[in-house]
């Protein structure tokens, strides 16, 4: 690629064009009910982008909208519009924009803004993901893999940990639980700026999210599946940096042993 | 340095040097006392109380302490000062001394009661180090009591016990925030609190620890 064309810009595009796939199924779904929902989360989402912007100088992103769209789809049905309101500023001021922006942020304020959501109304139902989500999310993950903005390692090993627990006997594959798997992996997980970096820590990331899915498949009775894979994918998230400092001193010793 | 008046020496810790925000001082009972309003106005008037105290005592023997056991003597001030105030508490305020548990005694290890005697106390008179005790003191207290108040009124809906929002359950219409009574809220009002003193008194931000990058940046 020419050098200077992958900007922040660019990538936040692509990633969105990779997402639109899933968006689509999940509108097509949901209906007019969604779109509004994802309205209402995209004025939150660029007002207090609009206000950083003014207030600090930092350039709004196109990111916002792909942070409208996880926390529309998977955020808990919170008890009215100011405990709504409050959950997404939250994500997005203290998840992204304090640290700088997109780009900067080390969890995914759309982690974030639902994680609050769900532990600050614990009553407050979980969304049931269409089925069609599901193939909607590969579509998705396939062209982000093909753009280079997921990494397949990150894939792989979620996929392998995944596996083995399809053959321990865990509804993994179940069409009731499958949709909140891949979509939360696809849209909270697998997000380019806040999953580990360095390639051990993807792969380490990938199977600690499937690992944790099947923790929590096997011993938290009573969870939403969108619950447990929030969980997975926020826990996935904070351990990130130090997967990939556990992987950065795997490297240097490694080459402190070969080159002495 | 110039000598400081009185004045000066109470109200700088108030917000300006704020123990509590700008040195981030005594935050572990900052956090713990503060999901009711009561239990943090009670730790608030105990750390003083224990605070100005001290100050007064560790002043008025400054010039007798060696300095090779002066933590020992002081610790020693400060633990009989705290035994005193957890009885009057256990004494009179059974209830929310039971909600405290063992928060009234930890201030025998608050870094801000030992800090206050350590560098200040123990160089000046009387009269200065129990205004600069009770100016530290209250600069707690007033933290404590923001944070202790907001936690209270998203998460239950009431202040002191008594409810001010109406929830659901009582036919209301506030649903109240769970999360702010769980211990991370506390983590957050305070550094939302640490975060808007210092975008107004901008001389206390920290030098920045990496320095950028000379490129542009990369979404222009």
């Amino acid at each position: 690629m020419i050098k200077g064309l992958w900007t922040r810009e660019t990538v936040a595009l692509f990633l969105l064009l990779a997402l639109l796939p899933l968006a689509v199924t999940w509108i097509t779904a949901e209906r007019w009910d969604g779109i509004v929902r994802l309205l209402v989360t995209l004025v939150i989402v660029y007002a207090w982008q609009l206000a950083f912007m003014l207030l600090r100088a930092q350039p709004p992103s196109l990111a916002g909208v792909i942070t409208a769209l996880a926390i529309a789809m998977l955020a808990p049905a919170a008890p009215g519009p100011f405990a709504y309101v409050l959950g997404v500023s939250f994500g997005v001021v203290i998840g992204e924009l304090v640290f700088g922006g997109w780009g900067r942020n080390i969890l995914h304020p759309a982690t974030v803004a639902i994680a609050f959501l769900g532990f600050g109304y614990p009553a407050a139902p979980w969304p049931e993901l269409p089925i069609t989500a599901t193939w909607g999310a590969l579509a998705a993950l396939g062209i982000g893999v093909a753009f280079g903005l997921v990494s397949i390692r990150l894939m792989a090993g979620a996929a392998i940990a995944l596996g083995l627990a399809a053959l321990a006997g865990l509804p993994v594959a179940d069409p009731f639980i499958a949709p909140a798997i891949l979509v939360t992996f696809t849209l909270l997980t697998c997000d380019p700026v806040t999953s580990a970096a360095t390639q051990l820590g993807r792969w380490a990331q990938g199977l600690l999210y499937g690992g944790l899915i099947a923790l929590f498949l096997s011993l938290w009775t009573g969870a939403a599946t969108v619950q447990l894979a929030l969980s997975a994918a926020l826990i996935a998230n904070l351990t990130a940096p130090l997967l990939d400092e556990l992987a950065l001193l795997a490297w240097h010793a490694r080459r402190r042993r070969r080159l002495g | 340095m110039a000598r400081r008046t009185l004045r000066h020496i109470f109200f700088t810790p108030l917000i300006r040097e704020n123990p509590v925000t700008l040195q981030i001082l005594g935050i572990c009972s900052a956090l713990a006392v503060t999901t009711s309003l009561d239990t943090a106005l009670t730790m608030s008037v105990a750390l003083t109380t224990v605070l100005v105290l001290s100050a007064a005592i560790i002043s008025l023997i400054r010039r007798h302490i060696p300095v090779s056991i002066r933590l020992i003597v002081q610790i020693l001030i400060v633990a009989s000062l705290v035994i005193v105030i957890d009885q009057v508490l256990q004494a009179y305020f059974f209830d929310i001394s039971q909600r405290l548990s063992v928060f009234v005694s930890l201030i025998t290890t608050n870094c801000l009661v030992l800090g206050r005697a350590e560098s200040f106390a123990r160089h000046n008179p009387v009269l200065p180090s129990v205004v600069d005790a009770a100016g530290n003191g209250l600069g707690y207290s007033l933290i404590l009591v923001v944070i202790g108040t907001l936690r209270e009124l998203f998460g239950k809906g009431t202040l002191m016990g008594v409810p001010v929002l109406r929830t659901v359950e009582d036919g209301g219409w506030f649903t109240p925030l769970s999360l702010m009574l769980l211990a991370p809220s506390a983590f957050f009002l305070l550094g939302l609190l640490v975060w808007a003193i210092r975008a107004t008194l901008s001389e206390q931000a920290e030098p920045l620890a990496h320095t950028p990058p000379d490129r542009r940046e990369a979404a222009e």
